[in-house]
């Protein structure tokens, strides 16, 4: 019985240590990798974040496991790969209905510029975004847009080819926004 | 020839990779035939390694067929050119909303504990002087290049007809006016048109096409066009910055003197 109650307040601890490692940011890119998770909760570390999702899943939100290739990842993948993932908490449902200060016209150009890149395979050269967002938008807005979606982890830039950033992998899912956008 | 052509393969692989054109653009059977024609004839090491390259790059075009297969047999797969036209149809909120629908934002507070803020104090006590480490600030070096008309017209800001017209335009009206005080040639109704006019005038400075008469005592400075036409071809002598302050506020003084019917200066 003793035994129990001291498992139980052992999990609690690491639960809460869990949250704040995820809530709190440690490095200029949100969320922890699962080796720094490892290292800090011990080897079960993958069960404690399993806890924590169930308690956060019931104020809305959950914990986000990102691959450094970009793919999301479910349960039961190697641990070695595990190891190199990102972690991050996101709204699940968001019920508000603004979460971020950008002007509609910003939200605007940036759905355009992932589904326009999510369309061609995930990347796309600059050149033919800008084009295609400068039908709307005024060419220097686009071009300080781009700059700032590439600032914020929304795209990435190699080359003069624009792709889909970790941010975007992380807070967009681009099956909805293009389904979304299909089905306007 | 044979190395035109295979370069020619090389360089479209390479823009398949890059631009994330259709790949199966490349004809793989015609470009394997290529290779194979070629092979008895290559004699050199960077023949070898230029074939080499080539299969190198073709490899990975293979590579890029199989993901578009697998991508485009999936769920996931949305024709391109729809998706395009749906997104040049819809209005900027109806994107936004759906940007909004299927947005997750990340949950991340930055906040300083005491242990950091501890560490940042041990920091700040353990830190020369900022006259003892000058090396980690070193003076910024010049630029070897400036940022010039060129570059803005190469970048569609503006193009060189709308430009030469603005400052025909402004050279139009200088003659017209004759000279002038300065400020009461470049203010004008608006602050932001005062300022794009100040822009394009210091152009005709430069070019030789007005001249500027400076009267540092008065803190009086006058503008006029050139005496000669062909002063810009002739006049090879360098020149110096003239800075001259605008500002908003000096722009609404100005406006406020020019409503009360004050007579401008020089004029």
């Amino acid at each position: 019985m003793e035994r129990e109650e001291e498992s139980r307040t052992r999990t609690e601890r690491k639960v809460k240590k869990a949250a704040q490692l995820l809530f709190f940011r440690r490095h200029r890119i949100p969320g922890v990798k699962g080796w720094e998770l490892k290292k800090a909760l011990g080897d079960d570390y993958l069960a404690v974040l399993g806890v924590l999702n169930s308690a956060l899943d019931r104020l809305g939100m959950e914990v986000k496991r990102i691959s450094e290739e970009g793919a999301e990842r479910g349960e039961g993948e190697g641990e070695e790969k595990t190891e190199r993932d990102r972690f991050m908490i996101v709204l699940k449902d968001p019920v508000i209905e603004k979460a971020s200060g950008e002007r509609i016209d910003e939200v605007a150009m940036l759905a355009a510029t992932l589904a326009y890149i999510i369309s061609k395979q995930g990347k796309a050269p600059r050149k033919a975004v800008e084009d295609f967002l400068s039908e709307k938008f005024p060419k220097q807005r686009v071009f300080f847009a781009l700059d700032r979606y590439i600032r914020q982890g929304y795209l990435g830039e190699d080359e003069s080819v624009l792709y889909i950033g970790w941010r975007t992998r992380a807070e967009v899912d681009r099956k909805s926004l293009v389904d979304l956008i299909l089905s306007s | 020839m044979k190395f035109e052509e295979l370069v020619r393969l090389i360089h479209f692989c390479k823009t398949i990779e890059k631009e994330g054109t259709d790949p199966f653009d490349l004809d793989v059977k015609k470009f394997l035939e290529t290779l194979r024609r070629y092979h008895k004839k290559w004699k050199s090491l960077d023949d070898l390694l230029l074939d080499a390259e080539a299969l190198a790059e073709l490899a990975k075009v293979i590579e890029l067929q199989g993901r578009w297969i697998k991508d485009r047999s999936s769920s996931f797969y949305i024709d391109p050119a729809l998706l395009e036209l749906k997104l040049r149809m819809l209005e900027p909120h109806q994107l936004a909303t759906a940007f909004v629908r299927s947005w997750h934002p990340i949950l991340a507070v930055d906040r300083i504990t005491p242990q950091r803020l501890k560490e940042g104090l041990n920091y700040w006590n353990a830190l020369l002087p900022l006259n003892e480490r000058k090396e980690e600030f070193p003076l910024p070096s010049m630029l070897d290049t400036t940022f010039d008309l060129e570059d803005l017209i190469e970048l569609n800001i503006i193009s060189k007809s709308e430009f030469d017209e603005s400052i025909q335009a402004v050279l139009n009206e200088l003659e017209d006016r004759g000279r002038i005080e300065y400020h009461d040639f470049i203010y004008g109704d608006a602050f932001e048109t005062s300022i794009i006019k100040a822009y394009l005038t210091s152009y005709l400075v430069s070019e030789g096409k007005a001249e500027l008469d400076i009267n540092p005592l008065e803190d009086e400075v006058f503008i006029s066009p050139s005496n000669t036409k062909d002063n810009a071809k002739v006049n090879h002598t360098p020149g110096r910055s003239i800075p001259i302050s605008l500002s908003y506020e000096d722009w609404l003084r100005w406006r406020e003197k020019r409503n009360h019917g004050q007579e401008p200066n020089g004029r």
